[in-house]
């Protein structure tokens, strides 16, 4: 199948997914008048899991008119607003979520919309491969004149073909569906996108028990009050 | 009891609310499997293709594998198209597609299954 109408393919599944949950909780109203609010948070929420990804969908094509600014970006604050926003989400799927600095808070230059993104889909994935009751881990590291922000999950690893391209540093299209099924191909091709925008390094390295993905950005020259 | 076996939480829990019995949510084949092995035996399962993991036909290769589980109803709910397949081999005795099935579809296949 052609390359373009495979990816459209991967992201209009993606996409279909959350309208089909809309649908049933909307139609759950019916059901239980009792649980009405529960079933309302949840379809806000899981419209704007969909809006996100199709607004970052969007930003792909604004990338090749080069709209995203590059900035000094503190790297902690970004994670720690990504998390905020994915607990709920990793504890209604009953997945814990680590999270470890060892860097020095310094600053790194990088465009903080795209970088969000970039951890957002990188946490997502790590939720969506791991196990029921399993860890997802992110890290924060330093590395000479870089920053490492790593994301490791415990599940099934990750397929050598899309390892390679990760290894290359960019993967060239959504992952056909059949080959990981239920997977969030999506999103790494989105992160993947973002850090090539940003100069960055995206990665993957291979575990027994799992997958750690990782973008290295470069430290910003301009001062940091917090180093 | 009722299974539903689907990698997307939210929509497993829609599922199971539509059951109005005691239904239980996978959200993958291993650990589903290993309940049954444990000799936990569903009256009904709710399925869902493309799983993490062993995908929905793996899952449903190894329930035709043994005499007692081959017998389990199973209904395969699904964003794919299946309509159209015969999968009655593998125990299959109904398909919802998640794009147009309703409460009271998943509720018609409890009440002739599984009281």
């Amino acid at each position: 199948m052609d390359k373009e109408v495979d990816g459209i393919l991967v992201a209009a599944h993606e996409l279909k997914a959350p309208l089909a949950v809309l649908r049933q909780l909307a139609l759950s109203f019916d059901e239980m008048d009792a649980t009405g609010e529960h079933i309302r948070s949840e379809m806000v929420r899981v419209s704007e899991r969909a809006i996100k990804q199709v607004n970052d969908l969007a930003k792909i094509r604004r990338l090749e008119d080069g709209l995203f600014e590059m900035e000094p970006v503190a790297v902690r604050a970004v994670c720690d607003e990504v998390t905020r926003e994915l607990s709920y989400l990793f504890s209604h799927n009953r997945r814990d979520l680590f999270i470890k600095y060892s860097n020095r808070a310094r600053l790194v230059t990088a465009n903080r919309e795209l970088l969000y993104s970039v951890v957002y889909n990188f946490l997502l994935n790590a939720m969506h491969y791991s196990g029921e009751q399993t860890r997802s881990e992110l890290s924060v590291q330093d590395y000479a004149d870089k920053v490492k922000i790593s994301v490791r999950d415990f599940g099934p690893s990750l397929p050598m073909d899309v390892w390679r391209e990760m290894k290359r540093g960019f993967i060239e299209k959504p992952t056909s569906i059949a080959m990981r099924p239920g997977s969030s191909g999506l999103g790494l091709y989105i992160a993947s996108r973002f850090s090539r925008y940003m100069n960055a390094k995206v990665g993957a390295t291979r575990h027994r028990d799992g997958t750690s993905f990782y973008v290295e950005l470069p430290v910003s020259k301009q001062m940091s009050f917090f180093v | 009891m009722i299974f539903v076996i689907d990698d997307d939480t939210t929509m497993a829990e829609c599922i199971a609310r539509s059951c109005k019995t005691k239904a239980r949510i996978f959200t993958n084949a291993i650990e589903a499997m290993a309940e049954i092995t444990n000799g936990l035996m569903p009256e009904l399962i709710f399925l869902d293709i493309l799983l993490d993991g062993p995908d929905g036909f793996t899952f449903l290769n190894e329930l035709i594998s043994y005499s007692d589980t081959r017998k389990i109803p199973i209904v395969i709910v699904s964003s794919l198209d299946y309509s159209g397949a015969d999968l009655s081999k593998y125990g299959v005795i109904g398909y919802l597609s998640k794009d147009t099935m309703t409460p009271q579809e998943i509720y018609w296949y409890v009440r002739k299954y599984a009281k």
